[in-house]
């Protein structure tokens, strides 16, 4: 009975493989590293919406101050969280995991209008991926805006801010900042995956699995998202470094010389 | 883009349902989904949404569309759990001299997160293609999800279409350039394209804010006006809920 229980297992798990990679490699355009709905447990899902909290809350009264002194600051953060979707649906060839994939986009909001408001850009493109796209999820969401938009962000801000104190070019800047906040984002997820799925495995050989099996994807889309963040931030200095000031990424003086 | 429009079907009963009572039904059968133990349930729900989006007639195209990340990510779950997790050995082989251990407690806890998984993508999956996105948020302002936060989330809804298409227009003309052939040079067009979608994005939020507040906008944006709820809809529902609560506990 056993025998034949394996024996059913086996072909159903072969079944399940081939229809799978049949679909995935059919349809798929984008694998990134949002949690999909439905992978973490309730306890773990509401868990992370509790860490989350305090962070869009932040970002709230944040808005809610700015939006006051400034009409346009509101209709900015809007489209700022478009863009932001927009770019998280851009798929990107990588070639050596023979997928395609994408950017997330936080480090650079977090750079032009602060970690606080970039948590919330983040969590306004969550909620709608979660619900056209089911790219993330509406019951991982805390986790997902702990890992892209609370470690993206302030990853991102904190390495850009990081680097103009001690000098360091503004394009080069603008890259370590993507590439911290994507790498930053991913080793986030990995460990809430691990965390969620583990069951009674132990936590950190499960986490190590994870992150290695992303690695073909998220090394490169490190690399793709900081590209992306110095190219916007040297073509805002370029075409419009008045915005650069008045978003605070720049002093005048910079400006000047 | 053409996932988030045409979906629609007003002529089917889901659609025609209020927003809030979708909302919380969907919410309350997640909820259930997430703490169940076992399969049966979650995979009745996937099921049951399963037939849900063939009744509201969602082309298949669409339908796998929505379905191929978490399909992904339930076959990473899958092979993790079946190799990595679990002491029963199943099966094992020898491949490149290693012992590859298949284990069936794993495998079994693979599946269960799978169907968890199916089973929860599909009740989102049922909101989504049977709800308009203004519909949803005035729903969740009901619901007392914070004034700011619905606002700023229906800018960005609404900004989506016009940039998405800027930035097509944008990245089909790099590509005609030759923008994409070699890695460097792939990478600095993706970075021109981003800068310049957050370029327009500052403009158009400058012009956005002349536009409203010449129609007297004051900070704050009007929603939908909520109809009182209909007793059919909220005894159908509450009985959906009732039903999926007796299979839940079973």
């Amino acid at each position: 009975m056993k025998v034949l229980h394996s024996k059913s297992a086996v072909q159903g798990l072969y079944l399940l493989v081939v229809t799978t990679s049949c679909i995935v490699l059919t349809v798929c355009e984008a694998h990134a590293m949002h949690i999909s709905e439905g992978i973490l447990p309730l306890n773990w899902a509401a868990l992370w919406f509790v860490v989350a909290a305090p962070f869009v809350a932040a970002g709230l009264q944040r808005l809610k101050k700015l939006s006051a002194i400034d009409l346009s600051f509101k209709p900015l953060v809007g489209l700022m969280a478009a863009v932001v979707f927009i770019i998280s649906c851009m798929p990107i060839p990588v070639p050596s995991a023979g997928t395609c994939s994408h950017p997330c986009g936080t480090g650079m909001s977090g750079i032009l209008l602060g970690p606080t408001i970039s948590v919330l850009i983040a969590a306004v493109a969550l909620l709608i991926q979660a619900l056209f796209l089911a790219h993330g999820g509406l019951s991982t969401m805390g986790a997902d805006i702990v890992s892209m938009g609370v470690m993206g962000s302030f990853a991102g801000y904190l390495t850009f801010k990081a680097l103009r104190f001690m000098k360091v070019n503004l394009s080069i800047a603008g890259f370590m900042a993507g590439l911290l906040a994507d790498w930053a984002t991913y080793i986030t997820t990995s460990a809430e995956l691990a965390s969620g799925i583990r069951g009674d495995s132990a936590f950190v050989p499960l986490f190590w699995k994870i992150l290695i099996a992303f690695i073909p994807t998220q090394l490169p889309l490190g690399i793709l998202e900081g590209a992306m963040t110095a190219g916007m931030v040297v073509l805002l200095y370029k075409k419009r470094p008045d915005l650069l000031v008045k978003m605070r990424v720049l002093k005048p003086e910079e400006i000047a010389i | 883009m053409e996932i988030f429009t045409e979906q629609i079907r007003k002529e089917h009963f889901l659609s025609r349902t209020d927003a809030r009572v979708k909302i919380i039904s969907s919410l309350m059968i997640l909820v259930m989904v997430l703490s169940y133990r076992g399969i049966f349930f979650p995979f009745f729900v996937f099921v049951s949404g399963m037939g849900l989006c063939y009744k509201m007639k969602i082309p298949l195209k669409r339908f796998l569309l929505r379905f191929s990340e978490p399909l992904f990510i339930v076959s990473v779950v899958l092979i993790l759990k079946l190799f990595f997790s679990g002491k029963e050995t199943l099966f094992s082989f020898a491949w490149f001299g290693i012992t590859v251990i298949g284990h069936s407690d794993g495998l079994m806890e693979g599946i269960r997160i799978a169907c968890r998984i199916m089973g929860a993508v599909s009740i989102v999956a049922v909101l989504g293609f049977s709800t308009p996105f203004n519909e949803i948020m005035a729903g969740l302002s009901w619901m007392r999800v914070p004034r700011s936060f619905v606002e700023i989330s229906m800018f960005a809804y609404r900004y989506i279409f016009l940039l998405f298409e800027d930035g097509m227009v944008i990245y089909n003309a790099q590509k005609n350039r030759l923008g994409y052939t070699k890695i460097r040079r792939g990478l600095n067009s993706f970075g021109v394209l981003a800068g310049s979608l957050t370029l327009k994005a500052f403009d158009n939020s400058h012009n956005t804010t002349v536009a409203m507040v010449q129609r007297g906008y004051d900070g704050t944006m009007p929603l939908l006006k909520q109809k009182p709820f209909r007793l059919a809809e909220v005894s159908l529902s509450v009985l959906v809920i009732a039903v999926m609560g007796i299979i839940w506990t079973r």
